[in-house]
C-alpha cells in the first residue's frame, strides 16, 4: 500500500521535471556573439515590426536587450529549480531540449575544404556537394552535420580550431603533396523564392578561415 | 478535494493493461539504439565524435557523462565497451530477452555513449533515451517477445502489465511537439507572418538531402505545410486528451464525445506520420523519424492492437 503512494510521487516528481525543463528556454543560445549574427538580428527587427505594428513601440535594440533581460532571469529561475532534478535527470537520460528548428537558419554557411599544392587553394569539400567529396561520407552522417552546423558559427572559436587541426591531420595523409589547408565558412543570404525562380545565386562571403601547414602533421624524413 | 485527487491518482497508476503497446515501443527502442549507435560504429565515426584529439577525435571532450567519468573518461578502452553495451542491449530489447535488466543496459551504456560529445548529437538522442528509462519502468519484456515464447509457449500471450508506462510514453511523445512547437517563435513561423520557415529550413545546407532549390516553385506548398506544422505541434496536448478521451468514453464530456465521433487521435496520430515522412524524405536527421513514430505505437491503445492477434482466430471461426 505505501509502495503505490511512494510510486505516486516518484512518477509525479517525473512528470514535473520533464515537463518543467521542456517548457522554452534560450539555454545553449544564451551568447551575445550568437545573439549578434544576421539570422537573429533579422528576427528582432521584425518582431519589432510587427510590435509596433500593434502599437508597442520598441526598436529592435530594445527589444534585444528586453529579451536578453528577461532570458537571464528566466534562466536563472529554471536552473535554479532544475538543479536538484539534475542527477536524475542525467543518470535516467531524460534529459528535454526540443529546440527543433525553432528559426530558419536566414545566413546560413556552408564549410569549404581547400588544399594548397604549391599553386593556390583548390577546393576538395563543399558541403552536399556532389563534386567536392573529400571525406564526404563522413561528413554527411547527422553527427558529423551537427558538428559542421556548430562550427559555422563565430562563437564556436576554439572548437573550430581543434577541428581544423583534426582536418589537417587527415588531409597530410590523404594529399601527400599538399602543403596547407584551410577550413572556411562560405556565409550568405539564402534567396527568397522570387529571387531562386528568377536565376539569381547568393553572394558568398569567405568567414571564420583556419588554415594549418601540413608540414607540421608529417613526421620528419 | 486534494485527497480524493491523491487517491485517484493513485489508482490510476495501479490500472493494468495488455501490455502489447509497451512490447512494440520496447522493439522500436531496441531497434533505434542498433541505428543510432550502430550507424556511428558502421560509418567508422566512433574515434572522431566520441574520443579525445590522441586518439582520433575532433575536439578535446571534458570528463564525460557520469559513467564515462567514473571510469576515468572518454578513452578507447571506456568508450567501445560501453558501445558494445548498448549495442547488445539494443539487441536484447528487440528480441525480448532480459527483462528490465536488457533496458538498464541499453539506457546506461547508451546515456554514456551518445552524451560524450554535446557539438555532436540531436534531439533524437533524448527522444531515445528517454524512451529507454521508459522500458526500464515498464514490462513490455513481457509479450512479443522470446521471454514470453519460452514462458507461455506463444510468442504473442496476453499479458497485462502496469499501464503508466505507456501514458509516459504519449506524455513524452506530446510534450517533445507541444515543447519544440513553443519555442517555433520565429517571424517566419507564428501566424500572421509569411509562413515561410519550411521554405527557408530546407534550403539550409546542414540537414538537406539533396538541393531543395527546386521548392521555390512550389513555395506555398511549403507555406502550407509551415502552418500545419506550427499547429500541430502547438495542439499536440489535444492529442493526448483524445487518447484520454478514446480510452475512457463513458468518462469523456461534450468535447470528449465529439473528439471520438471525429477520430481526433487519428487526425493527429496521420499527420504526425504525414510530416515525419516528408522531414525523412527531405531531410538528413539521423534516427528522428523512426524513434518519432516509434513512440507513436504507445499512441495506439494495446487492446486495439491485441485484436489484430483476435482477427485470425475470428476469421478461423467464421469460416
Amino acid at each position: 500500500m505505501i509502495w503505490k503512494h511512494v510510486r505516486g510521487v516518484l512518477v509525479a516528481l517525473h512528470l514535473f521535471v520533464v515537463t518543467f525543463m521542456a517548457l522554452p528556454s534560450a539555454s545553449g543560445g544564451m551568447n551575445r556573439r550568437a545573439w549578434a549574427d544576421p539570422t537573429v538580428q533579422t528576427e528582432f527587427a521584425a518582431w519589432s515590426a510587427r510590435l509596433r505594428s500593434y502599437g508597442v513601440d520598441v526598436t529592435p535594440p530594445e527589444l534585444e536587450e528586453t529579451m536578453w533581460s528577461f532570458a537571464t532571469s528566466y534562466e536563472g529561475v529554471r536552473n535554479a529549480v532544475l538543479k536538484p532534478f539534475r542527477p536524475y535527470l542525467r543518470i535516467t537520460g531524460t534529459s528535454q531540449s526540443w529546440k527543433m528548428f525553432v528559426a530558419p537558419h536566414r545566413f546560413p554557411s556552408r564549410m569549404e575544404i581547400d588544399i594548397d599544392r604549391g599553386a593556390g587553394f583548390e577546393t576538395v569539400f563543399v558541403e552536399r556537394s556532389g563534386t567536392y567529396d573529400w571525406m564526404r561520407t563522413w561528413f554527411d552522417h547527422d553527427r558529423m552535420r551537427s558538428v559542421v552546423f556548430r562550427y559555422g558559427w563565430p562563437h564556436y572559436g576554439a572548437a573550430r580550431k581543434e577541428f581544423a587541426n583534426w582536418v589537417a591531420e587527415r588531409a597530410a595523409q590523404d594529399f601527400p603533396g599538399a602543403t596547407r589547408v584551410r577550413v572556411s565558412f562560405l556565409s550568405y543570404r539564402t534567396p527568397s523564392p522570387d529571387e531562386v525562380r528568377a536565376g539569381i545565386r547568393p553572394v558568398e562571403n569567405r568567414e571564420l578561415v583556419e588554415i594549418r601547414k601540413l608540414a607540421n602533421e608529417r613526421p620528419p624524413p | 478535494m486534494i485527497r480524493r485527487a491523491w487517491t485517484a491518482w493513485v489508482e490510476a497508476l495501479s490500472a493494468r493493461e495488455s501490455a502489447t503497446s509497451l512490447a512494440l515501443l520496447r522493439i522500436g527502442m531496441g531497434v533505434g539504439v542498433l541505428l543510432n549507435v550502430g550507424s556511428v560504429v558502421a560509418h567508422r565515426l566512433v574515434p572522431m565524435v566520441w574520443l579525445q584529439p590522441e586518439d582520433g577525435g575532433l575536439r578535446t571532450l571534458d570528463h564525460g557523462p557520469w559513467l564515462v567519468a567514473l571510469l576515468g573518461g572518454p578513452s578507447p578502452e571506456v568508450v567501445w565497451p560501453l558501445i558494445l553495451g548498448a549495442l547488445v542491449g539494443g539487441a536484447l530489447l528487440v528480441v525480448g530477452i532480459g527483462g528490465r535488466w536488457a533496458s538498464v543496459l541499453a539506457l546506461v551504456c547508451t546515456v554514456n555513449v551518445v552524451n560524450i560529445n554535446g557539438h555532436a548529437g540531436g534531439s533524437y538522442d533524448e527522444l531515445l533515451t528517454n524512451g529507454l528509462w521508459i522500458n526500464v519502468l515498464g514490462s513490455g519484456h513481457r509479450t512479443l517477445s522470446v521471454t514470453a515464447r519460452l514462458s507461455t509457449g506463444t510468442w504473442w500471450p496476453a499479458a497485462r502489465v502496469p499501464a503508466f508506462p505507456r501514458w509516459l510514453a504519449i506524455w513524452q511523445l506530446v510534450l517533445m511537439y507541444c515543447a519544440t512547437g513553443l519555442q517555433k517563435l520565429s517571424i517566419h513561423w507564428v501566424p500572421g507572418g509569411d509562413a515561410s520557415a519550411l521554405y527557408y529550413i530546407m534550403q539550409q545546407p546542414t540537414w538537406q538531402r539533396v538541393d531543395m532549390r527546386f521548392v521555390a516553385w512550389v513555395y506555398p506548398l511549403t507555406q502550407g505545410g509551415t502552418i500545419v506544422t506550427w499547429f500541430y505541434e502547438v495542439l499536440s496536448p489535444l492529442w493526448l486528451l483524445a487518447l484520454v478521451w478514446a480510452a475512457w468514453p463513458e468518462r469523456a464530456g461534450r468535447c470528449g464525445r465529439i473528439a471520438n465521433r471525429i477520430g481526433l487521435r487519428w487526425w493527429f496520430f496521420g499527420i504526425g506520420i504525414v510530416l515525419h515522412v516528408l522531414i525523412f524524405v527531405t531531410m538528413e536527421v539521423g534516427p528522428f523519424t523512426f524513434l518519432s513514430l516509434a513512440y507513436y505505437v504507445a499512441a495506439v491503445h494495446p487492446w486495439e492492437w491485441d485484436e489484430l492477434r483476435e482477427a485470425p482466430a475470428s476469421v478461423r471461426a467464421t469460416a
